[in-house]
């Protein structure tokens, strides 16, 4: 190892230290210690990461109130960051949530992590192309069974049994904190991004079962066949016919493929 | 990455073009500088913001591609760390600068850090031979892979290396001349540093050759309990406008711009405080005229 490599190793942990060390790698002189001089270093580090962490998780913000910050303090000292994008440190939060304690005991709480985190990843993805109802005019009709909807990638689709998207849009709107709610049956929310604006909202189990089959590349047909376990058989086209325009709207697809 | 012998460049220390007065661009005026870009000649984007895969950010950055000359700065290279170069980091740093097509790409003489821990901070090196030789074979190999010169921006410090062997001045002129890149001189970073390890801002500046510095960044700072800190979140104050007379007789005609990133103003504000900057230069560009 080098002088040089060794040097910033004891700087890091200098930097990372619960209090900074004097240290004597570093030139003292009247105007302040190396101590003071560190800890310009050790604030800098974590002030930024809460102020990153703060805007990445706004919705979480607003669930935790004012423990919000203590919880930032918590992740920063138990997980340097290892991203040059100082936003990536968020990426971990939700896993930090949900098996840390004390915040293990309170799912809400990464579950909601998970929805801001959606939303943050959603904003910069990839662009892809939306397919317009208009792209769809050429697929002549026995064709349809076999068409294939292609989703936009970067689409997430999350579970949870708490009224997350209430705090998320409390968050968005600067309204007053909402009441938590828990549900028994679990909650289903979409997390996409059409055009340059991050969209979300609540899908019943019918449109999931079809998004999903969607995303694992089965066929228009299979998609009607999955509506048909929520409804009558009958209902199962109409009922598909009715998810595809309000995805075609949304912009939800990017292309479609034939068998 | 390609090997630093797989392509060399060649040594020219001519400056890049002249771009006149210009600001970091900044979310927060991003349609008032469509709208009314008053004197702004350039901007200066950060490099991170835009290594992004697609969305918002990317539109923005296209329209403004459209009106201004752009340049790259980044605030993550690590170009003095001792962790391997960041192949990926690169790779995302060319093909943005692809896209964007900038006048020239601009890090810091830091390192950011170490055992693939980020500290997201601009930690100064110990200006010693063996920091300088490591320095210079990674700026080499970066141009290399980005197949340009970089300019390499002095940091704002608040600790210096008790082994140090060269002054910063010293180091920063020598990484330039050995691996034949370009100076990025923030007057408000030597300010901050003057004051906070007690040299003489004038030394800095006397001692970095003209022929290499292609910017500068103005600033402003707060005043820490004991030290100044470098916070670029107030107005320039009048000693660092001083020190940009200094470095306008010293070094002519550089491409400048105000660096401003939090507390932000109105752009109204900033371009007061650009046209300042021009008032203050124009009598001594003229004079050398």
């Amino acid at each position: 190892m080098s002088h040089l490599q060794a040097l910033q190793q004891r700087m890091l942990q200098a930097v990372l230290a619960d209090r900074p060390p004097q240290s004597r790698d570093l030139q003292d002189d009247a105007r302040a210690d190396t101590s003071t001089r560190l800890a310009i270093y050790r604030n800098g580090y974590r002030v930024r990461l809460r102020d990153a962490l703060a805007t990445e998780f706004p919705g979480l913000g607003v669930m935790m109130g004012r423990r919000f910050g203590s919880l930032l303090d918590r992740y920063v000292e138990a997980h340097p960051s290892g991203h040059y994008n100082i936003r990536w440190h968020g990426a971990g939060v939700a896993a930090f949530l949900e098996y840390g304690l004390p915040w293990r005991d309170k799912p809400a709480l990464a579950d909601m992590a998970r929805l801001d985190w959606a939303i943050s990843t959603s904003f910069d993805a990839a662009d892809e192309p939306v397919l317009a109802a208009a792209d769809l005019a050429g697929v002549s009709a026995h064709a349809w069974a076999n068409l294939h909807l292609l989703l936009q990638n970067h689409l997430q689709i999350l579970s949870t049994h708490y009224n997350v998207d209430a705090f998320r849009r409390a968050a968005d709107h600067n309204d007053k904190r909402p009441r938590m709610r828990r549900h028994d049956a679990a909650r289903h929310l979409l997390v996409w991004r059409q055009a340059l604006t991050v969209h979300y909202r609540s899908i019943g189990m019918d449109e999931l079962s079809a998004l999903s089959g969607a995303i694992k590349g089965e066929p228009f047909a299979a998609l009607c066949e999955r509506l048909s376990e929520y409804r009558d058989p009958a209902d199962a086209l109409p009922r598909m016919a009715s998810f595809l325009h309000r995805w075609l709207a949304d912009g939800l697809i990017s292309r479609w493929l034939l068998d | 990455m390609q090997p630093a012998e797989a392509m060399t460049i060649e040594k020219n220390t001519d400056r890049l073009p002249y771009l006149g007065y210009g600001l970091g661009l900044r979310v927060e005026h991003y349609e008032s500088l469509l709208e009314e870009p008053g004197n702004v000649e350039w901007l200066e984007i950060v490099s991170e913001n835009y290594m992004i895969p697609g969305g918002r950010p990317l539109v923005w950055l296209d329209k403004f591609r459209e009106r201004f000359p752009l340049v790259m700065h980044g605030v993550s290279m690590s170009i003095g760390g001792t962790d391997s170069l960041d192949e990926g980091y690169l790779a995302r740093l060319s093909a943005l600068a692809r896209r964007v097509e900038p006048a020239w790409i601009s890090d810091h003489l830091c390192w950011t850090g170490v055992q693939g821990i980020n500290l997201h901070d601009l930690m100064p090196l110990p200006y010693t031979e063996e920091a300088l030789t490591h320095v210079v074979d990674r700026v080499r190999r970066v141009q290399d892979v980005l197949g340009r010169r970089i300019l390499l921006e002095n940091v704002s410090s608040y600790i210096s290396f008790a082994d140090a062997q060269l002054t910063e001045w010293q180091f920063l002129a020598a990484v330039a001349e050995r691996a034949d890149c370009l100076i990025l001189l923030d007057i408000n970073n030597i300010y901050v540093s003057a004051h906070n390890h007690g040299f003489s801002p004038l030394d800095y500046l006397d001692g970095i050759p003209a022929s290499r510095v292609q910017q500068f960044h103005l600033a402003g700072h707060e005043h820490g309990e004991k030290l100044l800190i470098d916070t670029h979140d107030a107005p320039i104050v009048d000693d660092v406008w001083n020190l940009y007379v200094e470095a306008v007789r010293r070094y002519g005609m550089v491409s400048t711009m105000i660096e401003r990133d939090d507390h932000m103003p109105p752009l109204a504000e900033l371009l007061i405080e650009l046209d300042c900057a021009r008032l203050l230069a124009k009598p001594l560009l003229r004079a050398a005229a």
